[in-house]
């Protein structure tokens, strides 16, 4: 799907040389660009790779890399539409076929990561390629409880972390995305996240994952749960609604995907209880707005929930499925205020981690859990299809 | 009494005959029902004046109503008929909740300036009725607007306080306060209290009285919890600024330390 061109040519014509990929690198600590440079230097010719960078060349870090500089920026735990725009910018300048962009923390990912995700753009015909990294069952849970299963079933897409901060584009993919970048946002608006996964969807491109190694994902500056949740999961509905008429459509299912290594339980146990007593409480106070939202059997069930202890705490896929999927047609409806619906959401997804920690406790595979929430999500899309498209009024 | 009159009245008029007293007694009860007929006649007269403006509003509220359903009703029907919905949706791209869907929409707009219109029209009609038979004075037309003033002002508050009730409710359970629930109606009847004390002096009942109240009843309740703060509960928030201490210096290491021990939702 051809789409148009919302770049506007400012470069300098010396900087023009074409390049097969441009790396785009967005702000991160001296250190990790040295060594981030060193990765690209062992994994790309230095003729057909040009790097545009948002960092300064440490005096130290010699290399034979053509760089080019662009204005500084501040260190982000997630891509801004801003990176879009610049990205393609210098995509279409240097007639690149493949664009690599690349956050903080992205010294970790190896050479040959680098490499797999540039080829299955210029070789394997593929618009987006993500990496699929393995992370710490403790961490990026918002992605697992909501974002991964939430795109998997509404998209049919079977990228794990679909939020990535690392992607590999094609020129036309980049085009897309630099150009929802600039119909739809301010350009420098900090709480704005765009859906790259949904893009590709959305355009009918191609979309596929690179095995990755573990990567160190960096971390919002506020470590409130409250604003994180209520940004990314806000976020993330709104792209849904934009994208009804698409998703509603029948879809193949995602092909099975590939296993990857399980990471090492961490030491050190999380604290369960503590979550597990901010949902009791939640449950004895929020159930006047939770009325609202959920039917009278997903109260019923989180009611039962709320009488487990914390060592045994659970919450049952397919009731978290249901949970996500009715907040998502209330924040569709508008039943409640969106920020007072995002914030009842909070202690319902503490459960949930509460519960998918005990289940690692208890052995099973965190990546078997996830996979198995996913499929929870799968199998009750009717239902969302269904009330999407005539809400009924259980609450009335 | 009537002794007394004939008296009195033999004294300041000695020439003059002397009525019997019975006739004076006619004359006052004559002189009431004089008053009584004339208060009686001057409240017809306003009611007679009035009514014909009320009834209009009333009949004009109706009709255009009933116009507005069959207007809309009309146009729900065309609209689904060419498939309004499917084109919008196909032209904007974007996908209508099916209680809002675009046809929806304008039938209820349809309906709703058909009702303002009515509306509109009664308030003209009744305007002019008074105008022109409004011969006593009356301060009814004055007192409804601020009746009318009072109503928007009472519902906006009603809002408010449901508003940040919530508000203060989904954020004190997310910060984990047990009291959350107690802090939430605490602040939904203070924006309550607040919206009646200026409902009423909208209403200008009460006068001073109202606003004298409130700051008698707002001063208190400060100066209460500052008493119970300061002196009754030093100790329980003293134990809850701990505790929260606490919580803060078991969390913050769990959420920044390295990723091999701690939580990370994101």
């Amino acid at each position: 799907m051809a789409t148009a061109n919302p770049i506007h040519d400012e470069t300098p014509v010396a900087d023009r040389a074409a390049a097969d990929v441009v790396v785009y690198i967005t702000a991160m600590p001296a250190e990790q660009f040295t060594r981030l440079i060193a990765n690209l230097e062992a994994a790309f010719s230095a003729d057909h790779i040009l790097v545009a960078t948002q960092n300064e060349m440490p005096a130290a870090a010699a290399t034979h890399l053509r760089v080019i500089q662009k204005p500084q920026a501040g260190f982000l735990w997630t891509l801004k539409p801003s990176n879009f725009i610049d990205a393609a910018q210098c995509a279409i300048d240097h007639k690149a076929k493949a664009i690599l962009i690349l956050s903080q923390g992205a010294d970790s990912l190896s050479p040959a990561v680098l490499r797999g995700l540039a080829d299955a753009v210029l070789t394997a015909a593929i618009d987006l390629a993500v990496p699929h990294y393995s992370l710490p069952p403790h961490t990026g849970l918002i992605n697992s409880a909501i974002l991964y299963p939430l795109t998997r079933a509404v998209f049919a897409s079977c990228i794990r972390f679909p939020l990535s901060i690392d992607l590999g584009l094609s020129l036309r993919m980049a085009q897309r995305l630099a150009s929802v970048a600039q119909r739809s946002f301010a350009p420098n608006e900090s709480d704005v996240l765009l859906w790259p996964v949904n893009e590709a969807v959305a355009a009918g491109f191609a979309a596929d994952e690179v095995d990755a190694s573990s990567r160190a994902l960096p971390q919002p500056t506020d470590m409130d749960i409250n604003s994180i949740l209520a940004l990314v999961a806000g976020s993330l509905f709104a792209d849904i609604e934009a994208k009804a008429a698409l998703w509603q459509r029948p879809r193949r299912p995602p092909p099975i995907r590939r296993t990857t290594e399980e990471v090492a339980l961490p030491d050190g146990a999380a604290d369960v209880a503590r979550m597990v007593a901010a949902f009791r409480l939640a449950a004895q106070n929020l159930q006047e707005i939770w009325s609202l939202v959920l039917p009278p059997n997903s109260l019923l069930m989180l009611k039962r929930c709320s009488a487990l202890d914390a060592a045994g705490f659970r919450m049952p896929d397919n009731l978290w499925a249901r949970i996500v999927f009715d907040f998502l047609i209330a924040y569709r409806l508008r039943t409640i205020n969106r920020g007072h619906l995002l914030g009842a959401l909070i202690p319902l997804y503490l459960a949930w981690v509460a519960g998918h920690l005990n289940l690692i406790a208890s052995g099973t595979p965190a990546e078997h859990h996830i996979e198995a929430v996913a499929a929870a999500f799968e199998a009750d899309k009717p239902y969302l299809v269904a009330r999407w498209r005539w809400p009924d009024r259980f609450n009335a | 009494m009537k002794n007394l009159i004939a008296i009195t009245t033999q004294q300041a008029s000695p020439n003059l005959s002397v009525f019997p007293t019975y006739s004076e007694d006619a004359t006052i009860w004559h002189h009431m029902s004089e008053a009584l007929h004339q208060s009686l006649y001057r409240v017809l007269t306003l009611l007679i004046a009035v009514l014909p403006g009320i009834l209009a509003f009333f009949v004009s509220l109706v009709i255009f109503a009933l116009v507005g359903m069959v207007i809309s009703w009309i146009l729900r029907r065309c609209l689904t008929w060419v498939k309004f919905d499917l084109r919008m949706a196909r032209k904007t791209g974007t996908d209508w909740a099916p209680t809002t869907s675009p046809t929806l929409i304008l039938a209820r707009v349809a309906f709703w300036m058909c009702v303002f219109l009515g509306l509109i029209i009664g308030v003209s009609a009744f305007d002019t009725s008074y105008a022109t038979g409004a011969a006593p004075p009356i301060s009814l037309l004055p007192y409804l607007t601020h009746a009318v003033g009072a109503a928007l002002l009472l519902v906006a508050g009603i809002l408010i306080a449901r508003f940040l009730a919530r508000s203060v409710l989904i954020r004190a359970v997310n910060a984990q306060l047990q009291y959350a629930r107690f802090l939430s109606i605490g602040v939904k009847w203070l924006v309550l209290v607040l919206t009646g004390a200026m409902v009423l002096d909208h209403l200008q009942v009460g006068g001073n009285i109202v606003g004298l109240a409130f700051g008698i009843l707002f001063g208190g309740i400060v100066l209460a919890l500052s008493l119970a703060v300061g002196l009754g509960s030093r100790e329980l928030v003293s134990r809850s600024i701990e505790s929260h201490l606490e919580h803060e210096r078991t969390h913050i290491p769990e959420e920044t330390a390295g990723a091999g021990s701690s939580i990370r939702h994101f």
